[in-house]
């Protein structure tokens, strides 16, 4: 078990988070939650977690807008993350370059893709 | 006595004297009596003799004058006059008078032509001021903006638009540099542009038709707002007038120009945001609901719902969502269906406070989840519409949906619904007010527009911009009622609406 990871999961839809707290649980993640981007980058500079599940639209901070963060910040500057999305080509080609944003996955999403993903990313991350 | 009579009794006088003297040098045989008589003989024979011309020569002159005379006049009838002094004046001076009245006939041809020509002139200039009028009358008419520019970028002509747009005085403004009349150099830099490129369309083409063309998506400040997008249609003129001798250098000059027309898309390119925003927003809200389900439903398939507990949170989640995603599609579908005019209404006589309890009750876990206090004025009359239950159901459960949204929890937060009538008007008033975040002053009036959200609220909940709209159009469009709002920011908001009241509505 990688009991060891933790995953930050941010979305505002709180049965989203609901969902692939439990998914990833179950796979043995500690997982932290936040419902908006500016409460998502408090948790991450607390607990630089090894991989980040955020949603694109969220209120206060999008997700596009916390990966930049993310990025900015040395405790966190290379920390993966796994963008949500449910606007699907909303996302211009330039806006993931200057973040750490591994995949962009449109919602409706399944649970188990996400849990593959995360842990090869994790693992990946691990072999570097 | 006449001047002629005494010419012609001096002239007699004269001839007398001559032959008496000649009589007298050539011939002295006679006797002096006989020489005097045949003088004055002669010399009275000469004196009648010019009696005679003189006069028949002045009533010859005297018919051609009265004949030219009546001619001149310009409301004569010349015929019979003509015919009958032309007969006189045959005998003698008919070739003269010939003549003379040929000349003149050939005068009042001219002189009729000339009359015709200014009629036809004065016409012509009628028709052509009236003309100009008309299409003077047509580009004030048009609502897109026209400015035509010379040769020489001086303004040539405009209408009330460009005026208006532009913001300059057309009559002060003629035949002036149009650096000096726009003060948009970007506008002014394409007029320049267009009219050296029509020059150089122009020097190419043989006919000197041809038109260049071009189509320009401008941005600039407009009358009452900040920035206006312009679809900017640039015409080079480069046809030359029509003229006998050709066109000289001048009068190409003179008609190559520029038509330029400004056409106001602001709102096409809102609408055509909104609408992208609307398919976007709408993905967006679909796509949030089923993800919820796709997402449990493939928990309860792996078997990652360890107990019946969670198992039954499960498929409380699934139904809460596919209810959600009911909402929506009922609440476009029934916007699309009130806007074509398919709805189908089922009016009956409702009691309002009634229906605004059983909406409160369907709402208030909602409010609870929040700790908002969600109550109703409690009214002892029987407030009583005429209208469809289940859409005025719809609209109180939007408003109420929407004060709960808009309103901070943490329990100060409180949502009321009142119902009251309006005697004068013969209505009934339903409020809903709430203690939330208000709305600024700017939004009120788009607040029901379809699509329309408030910025500082899209952060606050996520919306479609759909459930005000779908309330507007139940109360107004369906029941000729009348919905709106007033709000204090940070103070909060109150949503009215009001429906005619049944007869014997209480």
């Amino acid at each position: 078990m990688d009991n060891d990871k933790t995953i930050l999961i941010v979305d505002d839809e709180s049965h989203i988070l609901h969902v692939l707290d439990l998914k990833l649980s179950n796979a043995g993640f500690n997982v932290v939650t936040a419902e908006d981007g500016e409460e998502a980058f408090e948790i991450a500079i607390d607990k630089t977690p090894d991989l980040v599940i955020t949603d694109y639209q969220m209120p206060v901070m999008n997700g596009l807008e916390l990966s930049q963060k993310l990025r900015e910040n040395d405790s966190t500057s290379s920390t993966p993350i796994l963008m949500l999305t449910a606007r699907g080509a909303n996302l211009a080609e330039g806006d993931i370059d200057e973040t750490n944003i591994a995949a962009v996955l449109s919602k409706p999403f399944s649970p188990r893709e996400i849990l593959a993903r995360v842990q090869k990313l994790v693992e990946w991350r691990k072999s570097a | 006595m006449s001047i002629g009579r005494y010419l012609s009794i001096g002239a007699g006088v004269v001839t007398a004297l001559l032959v008496g003297a000649l009589l007298f040098y050539i011939d002295t045989r006679e006797s002096v009596l006989t020489r005097v008589l045949a003088a004055c003989v002669i010399g009275s024979a000469v004196s009648a003799l010019h009696w005679f011309v003189m006069g028949s020569f002045a009533a010859e002159l005297r018919h051609i004058t009265e004949y030219a005379e009546s001619l001149g006049r310009s409301d004569n009838t010349p015929t019979d006059i003509s015919s009958s002094r032309r007969r006189q004046a045959r005998r003698g001076m008919h070739d003269l008078a010939d003549a003379i009245s040929r000349s003149v006939g050939t005068l009042r041809q001219r002189v009729d032509s000339l009359v015709a020509n200014r009629r036809e002139l004065e016409v012509q200039l009628r028709i052509s001021d009236a003309e100009r009028q008309h299409a003077e009358a047509i580009l004030n008419a048009i609502s897109d903006a026209v400015i035509v520019t010379d040769a020489f970028n001086e303004l040539a002509l405009a209408n009330e638009s460009a005026e208006r747009l532009l913001r300059f005085d057309l009559e002060q403004s003629i035949r002036k540099p149009v650096d000096d009349i726009i003060t948009d150099q970007l506008l002014v830099k394409l007029i320049k542009d267009t009219r050296e490129g029509a020059c150089g369309f122009s020097s190419q083409s043989s006919n000197g038709s041809g038109q260049l063309r071009r189509h320009v998506e401008h941005r600039m400040p407009a009358p009452r707002r900040d920035a206006a997008v312009f679809d900017v249609t640039l015409a080079g003129i480069t046809g030359q007038k029509d003229s006998p001798a050709g066109p000289t250098a001048h009068q190409a000059a003179e008609t190559a120009g520029v038509v330029t027309i400004l056409r106001d898309v602001t709102r096409e390119k809102e609408i055509s945001e909104m609408k992208s925003n609307f398919v976007s927003s709408v993905s967006h809200e679909l796509r949030t609901p089923l993800s919820s389900i796709k997402a449990y439903v493939e928990m309860l398939i792996d078997g990652e719902a360890p107990d019946e507990e969670t198992q039954h949170e499960f498929y409380n989640i699934i139904q809460s969502e596919t209810n959600r995603l009911q909402r929506l599609i009922d609440n476009i579908l029934n916007i699309s269906r009130i806007e074509s005019g398919v709805v189908k209404t089922q009016r009956e006589h409702i009691s309002l406070p009634e229906l605004i309890r059983e909406a409160i009750d369907v709402m208030l876990p909602q409010a609870r989840a929040k700790q908002i206090e969600l109550v109703d004025v409690p009214t002892p009359v029987f407030f009583q519409v005429f209208a469809d239950k289940d859409m005025i159901y719809q609209a109180l459960l939007n408003l109420i949906g929407n004060a709960i949204k808009y309103t901070p929890g943490g329990g100060d937060g409180r949502v009321c619904v009142s119902v009251s009538v309006d005697e004068h008007d013969n209505t009934v008033n339903v409020s809903v007010s709430d203690n939330g975040v208000g709305i600024p002053k700017d939004d009120l009036p788009n607040l029901f527009d379809k699509f329309y959200r408030v910025n500082d609220h899209k952060k606050i909940a996520k919306g479609t911009g759909l459930g005000l709209n779908l309330v507007k159009q139940i109360v107004e469009t369906v029941h000729d009622g009348k919905v709106f709002a007033t709000s204090q920011p940070d103070t909060g908001s109150t949503f009215t609406f009001s429906l005619p009241m049944a007869e014997n509505g209480y």
